[in-house]
């Protein structure tokens, strides 16, 4: 089957109105859900899965599509309009976001985030659609080893650019990959770490640790500030026009960044945080008045929105053709899929192409709803924020308990959901960064079955991990973005210590 | 030396990371593979002391994280609270079923937290078990826990 064909295909069953109607609310949930201050596309993702249980695959996809959509959207609200970001690819929005809603022009500001976000995910689907199919067709002839250096290095990059401490960030990824051991051995049938208990031998479901490390560990934050009361005077927003000169300030950084977030979310580990960033600091550095930017300028608003949307549609890239996830939310979203009976790599393209091309046209369609039916909702929506905390904790903890419930059907899972609810609030506390926790946790099984597969076949010997030209090239790259970053930060600490000395 | 929060981390890791090792020298052994069940334990179980060991003299970043602030003795009180409502929680949910419990838990939940407004509250906490109830058992075909009620 062709790309076009394929395609339409995927439309097809995306504007069915039943597609239309779990687009629609994928992506107001999402929202609503983004716009929590801490709820991110992670939580939103895991919230919304036991949903699709039982679902039509398409459709499913098409709702989680609008989900994810919806939660970014929902993060750079909650940026705009309470300087609160949602999630660490909203944190540059906030700069000039918040601003222009303190001069009365939260609206405006709205439509210019949801506007780039339009443009920079739709550019990014199209360039998603054109390199995924191709490196798929490379990828099929990836074996246990080249696999196994690519998780590698998407786990050395997520730790390296993880915010905060590379040692931390590193052993986070340690734990999960150690939690993930736990249950029945899939080559041996060794039950590890079971400690006799049943419901442990076919090991932890991702959910529960999503749930736990995310949402629970957020309820414990809420519930800390929970008589906060400053959400409540930010519901009315005020106009969402937007003016010709708006439009034309807001071209230049759409178009440059739409490319740039791109690139830098196929990178692993790079991701919509540092596109956000490097969207706004390359804007800021090329434009006429720089010194507009972080006073409620309107490129400030559209150069990392822009770039944060494209950057997530980029990590797809690896997701879909390699099966790899690049980031803590690709993760999520692999979690999902494998809860929907799909299992994303090379093979998918050519299995079941009907699932990769309905993957491709929901996301354009996520992103098109979200421009034109969830924008004029964002008013109402808006007034979330004036569910009290109380209210919103217990409504949070709920939905979280309906989430791992419906896995298992079994109140031991529940338990384990505490537990992990706890752990998420110390690693918080010790400020240890959760996402490289749940990729780990997700690339670990396949991590360790790869090594295992690739030393079962060369009996044994390590040398096999050295004779394919891509994996030794791949293990370099890994070695470099775990040792730059380290290298660079103890030159900074070194000059801070300079500061302080002289 | 000073017990700052890295060290205390550190020491705590350096302790899983010790069991973890032993409970991996353990696992029975299965002769015909080449590499056995317990070689990727092992070897984050080391891995895991290597970095535990590194946090512990890495030094520490002088800045002034507002998480660095100590959480008042009375919200320690708070979350524990509600972690043991959330217990009970678990605990009552297979017995007397998802509507009953789930009510329960969001009216007392938000009251302990400061809700004040009862009948809304009241309301909240009827109407939102019954609608995930509702969605769950008859539209999605999943079923929630029944309990003591007849449907």
């Amino acid at each position: 089957m062709d790309a076009f064909s394929g395609l339409l295909q995927g439309f097809q069953v995306a504007l069915s109105w039943e597609g239309i109607l779990f687009v629609l609310i994928g992506v107001v949930a999402g929202t609503f859900i983004g716009m929590m201050p801490g709820l991110g596309p992670i939580s939103a993702i895991a919230v919304m899965i036991p949903i699709t249980y039982g679902m039509n695959p398409t459709l499913a996809l098409v709702m989680m599509a609008g989900v994810y959509y919806g939660a970014i959207f929902g993060g750079s609200t909650s940026s705009i309009l309470l300087n609160a970001p949602g999630v660490s690819g909203t944190v540059a929005t906030a700069f000039d976001g918040y601003p222009m809603a303190q001069q009365g022009k939260a609206g405006k500001a709205l439509a210019i985030a949801a506007i780039s976000s339009f443009t920079g995910g739709t550019v990014s689907v199209i360039l998603l659609m054109l390199f995924a199919p191709a490196l798929s067709a490379v990828a099929v002839a990836f074996g246990p080893t080249e696999y196994f250096a690519l998780m590698l290095l998407g786990l050395t990059a997520i730790s390296s650019l993880a915010d905060g401490s590379t040692i931390k960030a590193l052993l986070s990824a340690v734990v999960g990959f150690m939690v993930v051991t736990i249950g029945i051995d899939g080559q041996t049938g060794t039950p590890r770490f079971t400690f006799g208990s049943p419901q442990l031998l076919d090991g932890l479901d991702f959910l529960v640790i999503a749930l736990g490390l995310f949402a629970l560990a957020e309820v414990c934050f809420l519930i800390l500030n929970r008589k906060d009361r400053s959400l409540e005077n930010q519901a009315n927003i005020g106009s969402l026009k937007l003016t010709k000169e708006d439009f034309k300030e807001m071209k230049g950084p759409m178009s440059r960044q739409s490319f740039l977030g791109f690139i830098l979310g196929v990178l692993p580990g790079a991701g919509a945080t540092i596109a956000s960033f490097i969207g706004y600091i390359t804007e800021k550095k090329i434009a006429k008045n720089p010194e507009e930017f972080g006073k409620g300028s309107v490129k400030g608003i559209a150069a990392p929105e822009t770039a944060n949307n494209a950057a997530t549609s980029g990590a797809f890239v690896p997701l879909l053709s390699l099966g790899i996830p690049g980031s803590g939310t690709t993760a999520v979203i692999l979690g999902a899929f494998l809860v929907l009976g799909i299992q994303p790599g090379p093979l998918l393209m050519t299995d079941q192409p009907e699932i990769f091309w309905g993957i491709i046209a929901s996301m354009y369609i996520g992103n098109v709803f979200l421009l034109i039916l969830n924008l004029p909702l964002v008013p109402y929506i808006a007034k979330v924020l004036l569910i009290p905390r109380p209210m919103l904790i217990s409504l949070v903890i709920m939905f979280s308990i309906i989430g791992v419930y419906t896995i298992s059907f079994n109140t031991f899972d529940l338990y384990v959901l505490l537990v992990f609810g706890v752990i998420g609030f110390m690693m918080r506390l010790f400020s240890f960064p959760a996402p490289p926790f749940i990729l780990a946790f997700i690339l670990g099984g396949m991590m360790e079955q790869s090594l295992r597969q690739a030393l079962t076949i060369s009996n044994g010997s390590w040398r096999i991990f050295f004779e394919s030209p891509i994996s030794i090239s791949l293990f370099i790259v890994a070695l470099l973005s775990f040792a730059i970053p380290l290298f660079k930060q103890k030159k900074k600490l070194a000059a801070q210590d300079q500061d302080v000395d002289t | 030396m000073t017990w700052t929060k890295n060290r205390v981390a550190s020491l705590f890791l350096l302790i899983l990371a010790i069991v973890y090792l032993l409970l991996s020298y353990q696992l029975p052994v299965y002769p015909y593979v080449p590499v056995d069940s317990d070689f990727v334990p092992k070897t984050l179980g080391y891995i895991l002391i290597a970095l535990s060991i590194a946090l512990f003299f890495v030094k520490e970043k002088q800045t002034s994280d507002k998480e660095e602030e100590k959480i008042p003795l009375q919200d320690i009180r708070v979350l524990l609270a509600v972690g043991g409502m959330l217990l009970l929680y678990i605990f009552f949910l297979e017995i007397l079923g998802f509507i009953v419990v789930t009510a329960l838990f969001i009216y007392f939940c938000s009251w302990y937290l400061g809700y004040k407004k009862h009948k809304v509250n009241a309301l909240v906490s009827l109407i939102f078990p019954c609608v995930m109830y509702y969605m769950f058992n008859y539209l999605l075909l999943i079923r929630l826990p029944q309990g003591i009620l007849p449907f």
